[in-house]
């Protein structure tokens, strides 16, 4: 949409902004506001802890930062202060004016704090809440779970909830609703992370000790989010202990994790720090040296991985609060080749943000925030004298403001600018020689300017109906080009009793960068490029609906959810295009239309000993590249399923509270094969003289139709045991089962030449199906001292 | 980026060892069924009597022996506007001698190619099905090699090594594109008709214009002959091998993205290009 026919909307966005609130103003002005924080015992902040007054049969919900405000008659009232996995309280208030309530509530009965499984809000507000498309994930829930090489990975377990697919045996990218990896907006306290995965996509970089809780929405996005097409991971670090200092940390088959926090002045403010490395380097020099000198010796290259995050808070009064968070992370590849090469290549994200809070007044707070987020990959060869470095990166430097305003029970207004500049170094190239006969370099960079306006209103109609509109107009700039759009949200509830809700909600979403790849898996070398030129932004809108039942006296919510997503610009690039430090990189594009559409089921259980949920999703997703720009398209034009198209997807979670000491966990997920493009039909080449001797037995495979086969279903039981040990219960032994019977699922599929051993000749070939992991147990200590 | 994908197979392949048991398996697959075409292989040089290969394109699971169709018609069309019948008068042998570096040849002219910068040259292949493949291509200026020379390493022994350097200057018309092939050996007893130790596709795409170095790792020792060969292609010819090469680089790699062939040919799949190359040979002593 250009710019300027997008400005008549900014006046109806005003318009939704103040008209709204007047209707209810005038309608509750007799009514007290009550406002707070809810925390842990140790300080940290917890979102989605219930505030009720069950008397009046009314409560909220704490949002992201613990903070809740409550329209309340004035009064006496019994407040109930909750959150699973922490003792329920209750406060007596006498409300004769606006007043605050702070609390802070203790956990219930374990040390490590791993034993209840919690979520954002209990079932019932859950039920409530307007937002759906929802998943809410605290780190204790994916730390009982079992893991990969016992590595917790909150980004895997949420891959455990409907609708949300992985993109292949044991990777942590995250495939919503038919959308692609890169239309994920990944946040970590507010700063975008732009490449979320350690080696190769096996491991998020979300460090699970750093880590208090993850939202992922896959529909009806809050107007405060945008950017991207599919989804919002919206991930939160803790804020550390205020009063105490705790080092906590583990030891695994991998990894080794050490996390250190405690209070500043006093308890005024507090501060985390916690890192990570990996040891497979350590292992495989091992192996090098004890291999070294053998016939068909083969080094196996360098590789870890580190990650450090750290946070800070501090109270400045009862108004004021700052929260500094920073996240540093490397993965490191190199070796040396026989030939006298020295290979190295390291990659990784640079995040840092400083956030303000501010309290107005008990209905009125404000967060403001700056953060800068870095992305790069340097890549570099040795040879004596000769050098050459191959780069890329993305630097955005962001602000933005972010008000909430609760009038009155039946609204709660919000509203804030975002500003982001972006520096997108697509590609850079340096070759060099130490006597100056080769020395040339190419550096492809672009600047981008993204801006977003939003407002919405969460507006209580009736007791039985609440709505929640908003509207987001955003704009890009890069170079020349400018692109802007305006882009509506809409969601609404419908009680039809006190056990079941109806929801529905719309929301349109602009996409102004795009991702460079066309290996389908997360790599590092993946580019970021800006709308520009030819290349417009991508667009996807979803109209999605669901009924939620509260069951078994409120034990269990089933809920079910239907979703149809359509999208346009969706990008893929030509067959053999150049990505690498391509100044005409706009040429490589080929842009299609992408839709897809589904049915969740959804029944979790929250509360008691035994805890988890099952999900089941069938879906459809399409794709579309017409012929253009010389090309044939994609799939000749004709219409095909992405590689993580999922028909069927089922996924078991249980965990079950034996006793005090131990937890016992599982999962079990089934989905249907993944679709791969083999190819039909092969061709021998035999090439110029003097290239080869005869026809080149390698054939040359012709694929006609992309994503064409698919593997056989993908269906594995993962099991976990959490035995805590000492006096105080503050150690415990995890034990992961990974595969627990061996299902040899299929990574990939090949065709390989098949050989007379005598004569050397190629006499057929041979299909091949290869699998990644077989069962796999770890065993992990974890501490907390 | 091989590479990366290569670096990230081999770090899988690490990870899957932590665990036990097989786990690459033979399996039976059902593939849709394929439409063979006509698939041509080209390549003209200057002095050489004008030859090519025609096959099919062929089932991927089918035998494994190429498929040579006896039906087709070859008529190759000079700059002048001469049409020159290739006959049809293949040299099997070449298909199963694997030590001489025969290359094979379905149809063959008569007489040596006359070729000269700039010329253009149609091909036209036909066959009694109705399959009808053409093509274009224009013979590109030689690019002269400026020098070549190598260093060892200071290792002693038999792992005293030397790399090997290749310089020259790209013109400055857009989209140059070279091969370059290192052969070992004697070029006068058949050196340059075997596999070559290092062979390069290279673009002018961020050079244009400008001095190439192309150098290799530490490989030849002291003693040997190394000839390089430096062709002046199109940009069809390199589109054409990387096509290729990411073909070949998708079977087996799961990070890859299957890729189509970018043939010059139409009404089937292959290649039809005139070889413009220089030489140099010299001893690494």
């Amino acid at each position: 949409m250009p710019v300027g026919s997008a400005k008549r909307y900014l006046l109806l966005v005003l318009l939704l902004g103040l008209g709204w609130p007047r209707v209810g103003w005038s309608q509750e002005a007799a009514r007290f506001l009550l406002s707070g924080t809810v925390r842990g015992a140790r300080g940290e902040a917890l979102p989605g802890a219930s505030v009720a007054v069950p008397a009046l049969n009314t409560g909220t919900a704490a949002d992201s930062l613990g903070h809740f405000s409550l329209p309340l008659p004035a009064g006496r009232h019994q407040v109930v202060v909750a959150f699973v996995g922490y003792q329920q309280i209750t406060r007596e208030l006498n409300l004769t004016k606006n007043q605050r309530l702070n609390v802070a509530l203790e956990e219930s009965g374990n040390q490590l704090g791993e034993v209840v499984v919690e979520g954002a809000a209990t079932l019932e507000e859950k039920l409530k809440t307007t937002q759906m498309g929802v998943e809410h994930l605290s780190i204790r829930e994916a730390k009982l779970l079992p893991a990969l090489f016992g590595e917790v990975d909150i980004l895997k377990t949420l891959q455990l909830k409907p609708g949300i697919q992985s993109g292949g045996e044991g990777t942590s990218g995250l495939f919503v609703r038919g959308g692609s990896a890169d239309q994920n907006l990944v946040l970590l306290d507010n700063a975008l992370v732009y490449n979320p995965n350690h080696l190769f996509g096996l491991f998020s970089v979300f460090n699970s000790d750093a880590v208090q809780s993850v939202d992922l929405y896959k529909s009806g996005f809050p107007a405060q989010f945008g950017g991207r097409l599919s989804s919002v991971v919206d991930v939160k670090l803790r804020e550390g202990d205020r009063q105490h200092y705790v080092a906590t940390g583990g030891v695994g088959l991998i990894s080794s994790r050490l996390t250190y926090e405690g209070p500043i002045n006093k308890g005024k403010g507090s501060f985390i720090v916690s890192g990570r490395r990996t040891y497979f380097d350590i292992f495989t020099r091992a192996l090098n040296k004890a291999n070294e000198g053998k016939e068909d010796y083969s080094p196996i290259p360098d590789y870890y991985f580190y990650d450090l995050n750290a946070k800070a808070n501090y109270t400045l009064g009862d108004k004021d609060q700052l929260f500094l968070s920073g996240y540093l992370g490397r993965d490191t590849f190199g070796f040396n080749s026989s030939g006298g090469f020295d290979f190295k290549f390291n990659w990784g994200n640079t995040i840092g943000t400083l956030r303000w809070n501010h309290v107005f007044s008990p209905k009125l707070f404000v967060n403001t925030s700056v953060s800068v987020s870095d992305y790069k990959y340097d890549l570099t060869n040795k040879l004596d004298q000769f050098s050459f470095k191959l780069g890329s990166s993305i630097t955005d430097y962001s602000g933005r403001t972010d008000f909430e305003y609760t009038p009155n029970d039946r609204h709660v207004l919000k509203a804030g600018a975002q500003l982001t500049q972006h520096k997108f170094g697509v590609g850079r190239l340096d070759a060099n020689s130490g006597d100056g006969r080769v020395n040339f370099g190419s550096d492809v960079s672009y600047y981008g300017l993204d801006g977003a306006l939003y407002a919405s209103d969460n507006f209580k109609a009736t007791d039985k109906l609440q709505l929640e509109g908003g509207l987001r107009l955003t704009g890009f700039r890069s170079g020349s080009n400018q692109y802007g759009g305006l882009e509506p949200r809409a969601s609404a509830r419908y009680s039809l009793n006190d056990r079941t809700s109806l929801k529905a909600s719309y929301a349109l979403m602009y996409q102004y960068v795009h991702l460079v790849t066309n290996s389908g898996a997360s790599l590092p070398t993946d580019i970021w490029y800006p709308s520009r030129l030819s290349v417009q932004p991508q667009r996807s809108q979803q109209l999605s609906s669901g009924v939620s039942f509260l069951l078994g006296q409120g034990k269990y919510l089933l809920t079910n959810e239907v979703y149809y997503k359509w999208g346009r610009n969706q990008v893929d690039f030509k067959d053999g295009a150049q990505l690498f430090v391509n100044p005409e990189l706009d040429a490589e594009f080929i842009f299609g239309k992408s839709w897809s559409y589904g049915d969740e089921l959804y029944l979790e259980k929250k509360t008691g000993k035994t805890t988890g949920w099952i999900g089941y999703t069938l879906a459809w997703s399409w794709r579309n590249f017409q012929p253009q720009r010389g090309t044939t398209g994609v799939n000749n034009g004709q219409d095909f399923h992405p590689n993580y198209d999922r028909r069927h997807n089922l996924t078991v979670v249980l965990l079950h509270q034996l006793n005090a000491r131990i937890n016992l966990t599982a999962s079990f997920i089934y989905t249907s094969g993944s679709l791969t493009t083999l190819p039909l039909g092969r061709f021998g080449v035999q090439d110029i003289p003097g290239s080869s001797t005869g026809i080149d037995p390698r054939p040359v495979p012709i694929y006609p139709n992309r994503n064409s086969y698919q593997l056989i279903p993908y269906h594995r039981l993962d099991l976990g045991v959490v035995y805590k040990i000492g006096t105080r219960r503050n150690q415990d032994l995890t034990l992961s089962i990974y595969n627990a019977y061996n299902r040899r699922n299929a990574y990939f599929v090949f065709f390989e030449t098949v050989k007379d051993k005598a004569t050397d000749r190629t006499t057929g070939f041979q299909a091949k199906q290869v699998s990644l992991f077989p069962v796999i147990p770890s065993l992990t200590y974890n501490f907390r001292f | 980026m091989i590479t990366i994908n290569k670096s990230a197979v081999y770090i899988l392949a690490f990870l899957a060892l932590a665990g036990c048991g097989k786990l690459q398996n033979n399996i039976d697959v059902a593939l849709p069924s394929y439409s063979a075409e006509l698939v041509v292989e080209c390549y003209l040089e200057p002095g050489q009597v004008p030859s090519l290969a025609v096959t099919t394109s062929v089932p991927y699971l089918s035998a494994a022996l190429p498929q040579v169709p006896t039906d087709v018609t070859v008529s190759l069309t000079m700059p002048n506007g001469t049409v020159v019948p290739l006959p049809f008068k293949p040299n099997y042998a070449a298909l199963v001698d694997t030590s001489s570096g025969q290359k094979f040849h379905s149809h063959i002219g008569r007489d040596p190619l006359v070729a000269r910068p700039g010329d253009v040259f149609k091909l036209d292949v036909r066959d009694t099905q109705g399959r009808h493949v053409t093509s274009t291509t224009t013979m590109l200026p030689p690019v002269p090699i400026d020098s070549v020379e190598y260093k060892f390493n200071d290792k002693t022994g038999a792992e005293r090594k030397a790399y090997f350097l290749t310089s020259f200057h790209d013109p400055p018309t857009d989209d140059d594109c070279y091969r370059l092939q290192l052969h070992k050996g004697n070029p006068a007893k058949g050196a340059l008709l075997k596999r070559p130790e290092v062979d390069n596709s290279i673009e002018d795409r961020l050079l244009n214009g400008k001095p190439f170095v192309v150098g290799t790792t530490y490989r030849f020792l002291s003693g040997d002959t190394v000839t390089a060969t430096l062709y002046h292609t199109d940009a069809a010819f390199f589109r054409f091998r990387q096509s290729i090469r990411d073909a070949r680089g998708a079977n087996g790699n799961p990070f890859a993205q299957p890729s189509a062939i970018y043939s010059n040919v139409q009404g089937g799949v292959g290649i039809f290009s005139v070889l413009s190359g220089t030489h140099i040979t010299k001893i690494i002593k």
